[in-house]
């Protein structure tokens, strides 16, 4: 009997030519959509295709599956996204931070709820169409970087727990965005035009502001107007409200100045704003939490490559480990080093690991 | 490589009975004309109209011009809610209805008519004198289904339905898991509407009826041509209606001896069951035949089901939603379970299409299935 592997199916192109790949490698194929949030809790538009988790994503889903002769079922997850990613999301902006939902649903729902609902059914493998690659090696399995380094998706991976690697396919780490739509497209897969969503699924309009108000109200109210000040301390500004803000942000300030200025620093307990230069926004230094390490015996120092954001150069930079407490110091300074936001430390196009970048110096 | 499939979830929907599908067939290519039409294809239209409820009218004891036909069970409850009710009455349902009631319920409250809930007890059934003690003086209609979809609990509707006409309110009752399962009789029981289904009991999807008693007021849902005595327009479904006619009829005239098949299979699963050691227990007492809403403990019900589909059986869960997710359902923790009891139930039923051989297998698939899982179980935990 070949194994089973429970495929994850957000009901667009990249999971139904992951499935389709799966199939023909001789799995015995299960489709499953992780109903991850209800629209009437966070807003948007219900009957757009585009989005995951919409009744038009989850009907592609079924016909892909049904195409390809595979069961599909719509499962749901929404307690444990709500939870782990929905509203850590909202913490972080009240905190003065920008959050990463994306790496906490991949390592709290999709990679641990997800393994989980594949032991109950007796699954050796979960699937999904990330642009990522697992090598199984003797003993252990590497997170490598995808094939398409356009599309690569190794960054949002780095918190999956280590010993879910063995039991994880990328059937698309080979194959580039172009190739999944043309192999779509031949298999006449509906799914096969339906455009990119480069936003937060759960905030479709791409309007977090406007997310953040529906979802919790009554904090967002207490969120005034502030200051906005600059490096000597000075207020040189208004503005409408902390959480409207990230790190290096330059628009939208409502300055007249002859030189750029950037956010450099949010407070939200002072509900203040700092600019700066831009060469204020460069950073030496950050430390880390939340680190997940996907390989064995890391030592420290250690020279690694580090990436800031997603789809951002990597960089030479050192990691030291002091008590517990993980530091990077980066080859050059680095812009906009946000709190919030991922770290991902690579080796060549291995994934180390990663964490959260919790303060810059 | 394809097994064969296990179908046991009647409540939700039933396959085709083989003679009501050549009948459907028969129909779909020789009868095309519009009942509405004077020439003799219109005329042989009508006829298959005219027969079919008939056919309906004698499987509830009723005349023929009280079943009104429309595409659905939930046409039928919508028709009669929104036909009925006006703004400033009251109406009194019960809080495990079907979606086709509780979800008019916003639309009701926009036009200003109020409404009472009543819950189920700890047995799966509406009190009569809960409902009594809930009329008032501005009571429209009262609305209970005879049979719970969930649970397939029987409710006393001949109680509910004689206080009501002593109270002179209107009461409607949603039949779509009564009809051609238990016996009907609108001769003995005091119901002013009925909705029904022919999917329910082997006929065609897409068609429904309404049983009005004569005499009652109905406002249509559907406005426009004269068809159903004014009350339902559109062209007729002529073959869905055909297939509704048949499925009544050989629902009704069967009904001993299918009742008496599928109580042999139920006594007979639940034998299976107990001879395993399995763990269960029944949700709901006063079932009608077949439908077991029933807790397996230690094991997830989602899991269940899908485990068992794995195997080439096909049993539910929970209540569905647009998007095909199910969760636990509430109504099983109003009624009294724990949540995790709940989450550990599903709903199996039987029909007349099964036989013992089809019973064996799905009891001794769950109890492999929970074999596993309580190993499992047992594995993490040690």
């Amino acid at each position: 009997m070949p194994d089973k592997v429970l495929v994850a199916m957000s009901g667009g192109v990249d999971s139904s030519v992951a499935l389709l790949k799966i199939v023909e490698m001789g799995y015995d194929a299960i489709g499953v959509t992780m109903k991850l949030w209800e629209y009437h809790d966070v807003g948007g538009n219900l009957l757009d295709d585009s989005n995951c988790c919409s009744v038009g994503a989850i009907n592609n889903a079924k016909l892909v599956c049904d195409r390809l002769n595979v069961p599909h079922y719509t499962l749901d997850f929404t307690d444990v996204f709500q939870k782990s990613v929905v509203d850590n999301f909202a913490d972080e902006y009240l905190a003065g931070r920008t959050p990463n939902p994306c790496v906490r649903c991949n390592s709290l729902v999709k990679w641990d709820a997800f393994v989980q609902q594949a032991d109950k059914l007796g699954a050796a493998y979960i699937a999904t169409g990330h642009y990522a690659k697992v090598q199984h090696l003797k003993g252990s399995s590497v997170l490598k970087k995808g094939r398409d380094t356009l599309k690569d998706q190794a960054y949002v991976l780095w918190g999956i727990p280590a010993h879910t690697l063995s039991r994880t396919l990328f059937p698309l780490g080979d194959l580039t965005k172009e190739e999944v739509r043309e192999i779509a497209r031949k298999n006449k897969f509906e799914t096969a035009e339906i455009p990119e969503s480069m936003e937060i699924c759960f905030v479709a309009d791409n309007n977090y502001k406007r997310f953040l108000k529906e979802y919790i109200p009554e904090k967002m109210s207490e969120i005034g107007a502030g200051e906005i000040v600059d490096e000597s301390g000075e207020v040189v500004g208004e503005h409408s409200g902390y959480t409207d803000y990230t790190i290096g942000q330059r628009k939208g300030l409502g300055l007249s100045t002859p030189e750029p200025r950037y956010v450099s620093n949010i407070d939200p307990s002072n509900n203040q704003i700092r600019i700066g230069k831009k060469e204020s926004l460069t950073k030496d230094n950050c430390e880390v939490s939340g680190v997940n390490w996907l390989v064995d015996n890391m030592s420290f120092p250690c020279d690694i490559q580090a990436q800031i954001r997603y789809n951002s150069p990597v960089i030479d930079a050192t990691i030291t480990q002091k008590d517990h407490q993980f530091s990077v110091e980066f080859a050059q300074p680095q812009i906009a080093v946000t709190p919030g936001q991922s770290i991902v430390f690579y080796k060549n196009d291995i994934v180390l690991g990663g964490g959260i970048i919790e303060k810059n110096y | 490589m394809s097994i064969k499939r296990i179908y046991c979830d009647i409540s939700a929907t039933t396959p085709l009975d083989p003679r009501i599908g050549e009948l459907l067939t028969d129909l779909n290519e020789h009868i095309y004309g519009n009942p509405s039409s004077i020439h003799r294809e219109g005329q042989a239209a009508k006829a298959v109209v005219e027969k079919s409820r008939r056919q309906i009218a004698n499987a509830i004891n009723a005349q023929p011009d009280e079943i009104i036909f429309t595409s659905s069970g939930s046409e039928s409850n919508n028709m009669v809610l929104k036909g009925v009710l006006r703004s400033g009455d009251h109406f009194i349902t019960s809080s495990y209805e079907h979606p086709a009631i509780l979800k008019v319920l916003p639309f009701l409250e926009s036009q200003n008519i109020e409404t009472t809930l009543v819950k189920p007890d700890k047995n799966g059934m509406v009190q009569p004198a809960d409902i009594e003690a809930n009329i008032q003086e501005n009571t429209r209609l009262i609305s209970i289904m005879w049979v719970n979809n969930e649970l397939g609990t029987i409710n006393p509707i001949f109680e509910i339905g004689s206080i009501a006409k002593e109270k002179n309110v209107l009461f409607h009752s949603d039949a779509v898991q009564a009809f051609g399962k238990i016996e009907i009789n609108t001769e003995e029981i005091p119901v002013d509407y009925l909705s029904m289904s022919a999917h329910k009991l082997y006929g065609p999807k897409g068609i429904g009826a309404l049983y009005k008693r004569g005499g009652t007021k109905l406002d249509p849902l559907i406005h426009g041509g004269g068809q159903e005595s004014n009350l339902r327009a559109s062209t007729e479904n002529v073959g869905g209606i055909g297939g509704f006619g048949m499925a009544a009829e050989l629902s009704t005239t069967n009904l001993e001896e299918n009742t008496e098949h599928i109580l042999r299979l139920e006594t007979y699963f639940l034998n299976l069951l107990n001879e395993q050691n399995i763990p269960y227990s029944i949700n709901g007492k006063k079932r009608i035949p077949g439908v077991f809403n029933i807790t397996f403990h230690g094991v997830i019900g989602q899991d269940l089901v899908l485990q068992l589909d794995f195997l080439g059986i096909g049993i539910s869960f929970g209540s569905a939603c647009a998007s095909g997710t199910v969760k636990a359902s509430e109504m099983l923790v109003e009624m009294g379970l724990t949540k995790e009891d709940a989450l550990s139930t599903v709903r199996i039923s039987f029909g007349k299409i099964h036989q013992l051989d089809d019973v064996k297998k799905v009891a001794e698939s769950i109890g492999e299935i929970l074999k596993i899982n309580v190993e499992e179980f047992a594995n993490h935990a040690g």
